[in-house]
């Protein structure tokens, strides 16, 4: 597959039969499931766009039920700068329902394939966008990433996936789900491209009130792989991640020795807390955005005697087990007698989370650490909510303190997989986020 | 902590979703255990730690209410709701 920097040279007679071809080539692997549909909006270079962002006269259901028959009404501000950048959304991707889960086996639309053995899972929740780019399927594609969502499929499907900074890129038209921790981001086949497309993206917007106005923050034409940098390992945090993925940390430490720079051994509070305070403030969160759906306006409605029946009937028609379970969930910690103990709790948890990144980041440039505990999972393996959120351990405190991370792929497990690892850096530098990853990109290719 | 049947039924209530019969045990276990993860947080002396969090420190950010009106907008919406007719979302009756 071309990418992204290859495909902005294209002419646009060329980009037409490139768009031919692809589509041709989902059509013909289609047992992999990674799009839902293929849809051209305009001329341009195709970009994969994950089923929650809105696309204009599309049908974008974040892979549910309950909003089956929506037609989106508008372009989120991400689809608009694509179109103005000469992109085009070129189909939507399949996720985990609601963004609610770390394998896209939670979609309405059915199980995605890994690329790289069509029995284990392309991880979650933007597994379809990573599974497209893993296959070269697609260019590049949008995911989404609350909790990992865009950094864990792209490690289990070998390519880089990057989350930026809280308010970088607008959430306008991006399907809720947790809104103090959503970020959209790029997921493509190197590290250059995703500067490229995180540059086309990210920006101011009005239409998002948590939106930063901090001029220009175009990295991809200052990228230096040179810079020397000091790097944060933490082998306390590694030491439960599977021999894989502690084989693939000790080969990134070692390139990124190589590249000449600075290593030093550091350590963050158990992670078990950042799981619980994650679980807390994305079920409430959630709970609140998905009250919107009751049959009324958007998708699904199943008729009921009356008013209050129909917005039951819909919402246990249309929602599927884990989103009601989060929703359920949202609603005990934010209810009276228990919000105290556990909303508050948390909020006052992500404080200290916060507070030990500002002191980690008052030392070093970037934090390298492990993806997921291990490979891409069989399927059903994660089939106990417990054991799903706890797979998340390595991604979720990024997001609880609105940190940018990149996740790129460092090695090839015994059983095939690829192993991902990811970069870590303090609040607003992705220059440093992307110069750091396109050293250990480039280290490692040599 | 315990959920139980009571607290699952305020839990549906206020979730506006109803759980089958066959799943209830399950899932009364399922959150039960994911609760009592999450008690974790009491281990943390969180004392003189502010209560509230913000993503921003600058505060909401604020606009100028100017009035706009593009009723294209009233259409397209209308259009692809579930029921609609004559500029209105379709409701069960409320009122006898």
């Amino acid at each position: 597959m071309i990418t992204l920097k290859e495909a902005l040279e294209l002419s646009p007679q060329e980009l037409d039969s490139f768009r031919d071809d692809l589509k041709a080539k989902i059509e013909a692997n289609s047992e992999l499931n990674a799009y839902i549909d293929v849809n051209v909006v305009a001329e341009g270079i195709p970009i994969a766009i994950k089923d929650n962002i809105q696309v204009k006269d599309w049908s974008v259901t974040s892979g549910s039920k309950i909003l089956q028959g929506y037609i989106a009404p508008y372009n989120a501000t991400v689809i608009t700068k694509l179109l103005e950048a000469g992109l085009t959304p070129f189909g939507r991707t399949n996720m985990d329902e609601f963004a609610m889960g770390s394998t896209t086996e939670s979609s309405f639309y059915g199980k995605t394939q890994n690329p790289h053995n069509p029995g284990r899972v392309p991880g979650g929740s933007s597994g379809g966008s990573a599974a497209a780019v893993g296959a070269g399927l697609a260019i590049a594609a949008l995911g989404s990433d609350t909790g990992g969502s865009i950094r864990q499929p792209a490690a289990f499907c070998g390519i880089v996936g990057m989350k930026p900074t809280y308010g970088r890129v607008s959430r306008y038209g991006l399907g809720a789900y947790a809104s103090s921790l959503d970020q959209i981001g790029p997921m493509t086949q190197n590290v250059e491209d995703a500067a490229i497309l995180y540059d086309i993206i990210s920006g101011h917007d009005p239409k998002d009130s948590t939106s930063v106005d901090m001029g220009s923050s175009k990295v991809s034409d200052k990228l230096d792989p040179e810079r020397k940098l000091t790097i944060a390992v933490l082998p306390e945090y590694v030491k439960d991640a599977s021999e894989d993925v502690r084989k693939a940390y000790d080969k990134a430490i070692e390139a990124l020795k190589r590249a000449g720079h600075t290593i030093v051994e550091k350590s963050l509070m158990d992670a078990k807390y950042d799981i619980s305070a994650y679980y807390i403030t994305a079920t409430a969160e959630a709970t609140t955005n998905l009250a919107r759906y009751d049959g009324i306006r958007y998708g699904n409605r199943k008729e009921g005697e009356n008013l209050k029946d129909l917005f039951i009937e819909t919402r246990s028609e249309g929602f599927g087990d884990e989103v009601k379970r989060r929703i359920l969930l949202g609603n005990f910690v934010l209810s009276s007698g228990y919000y105290d103990a556990y909303y508050v709790k948390a909020q006052k948890v992500r404080h200290l989370i916060k507070e030990e990144y500002d002191k980690l980041f008052a030392e070093v440039d970037l934090i390298l650490s492990p993806v997921a505990p291990r490979t891409a999972y069989e399927f059903g393996a994660l089939e106990d909510p417990l054991e799903m959120y706890l797979s998340d351990i390595y991604t979720i405190s990024v997001n609880l303190a609105g940190l940018p991370a990149i996740s790129l792929p460092v090695d090839t497990a015994s059983d095939g997989m690829p192993v991902g690892l990811q970069l870590i850096a303090k609040a607003f530098d992705e220059q440093t986020l992307f110069d750091g990853a396109l050293s250990l990109e480039t280290q490692l290719k040599s | 902590m315990q959920i139980d049947n009571t607290l699952l039924q305020r839990l549906e209530k206020l979730s506006h979703v109803k759980i089958a019969d066959d799943k209830r045990e399950e899932i009364i276990g399922q959150l039960s255990e994911i609760v009592s993860f999450v008690d974790n947080l009491s281990e943390l002396d969180t004392q003189n730690v502010d209560d509230a969090f913000a993503m921003t420190s600058n505060g909401t950010a604020l606009r100028e209410d100017t009035p706009f009106n593009n009723p294209q907008i009233n259409d397209d919406i209308l259009k692809h709701s579930p029921h609609s007719e004559d500029h209105f979302f379709i409701v069960p009756k409320i009122i006898e």
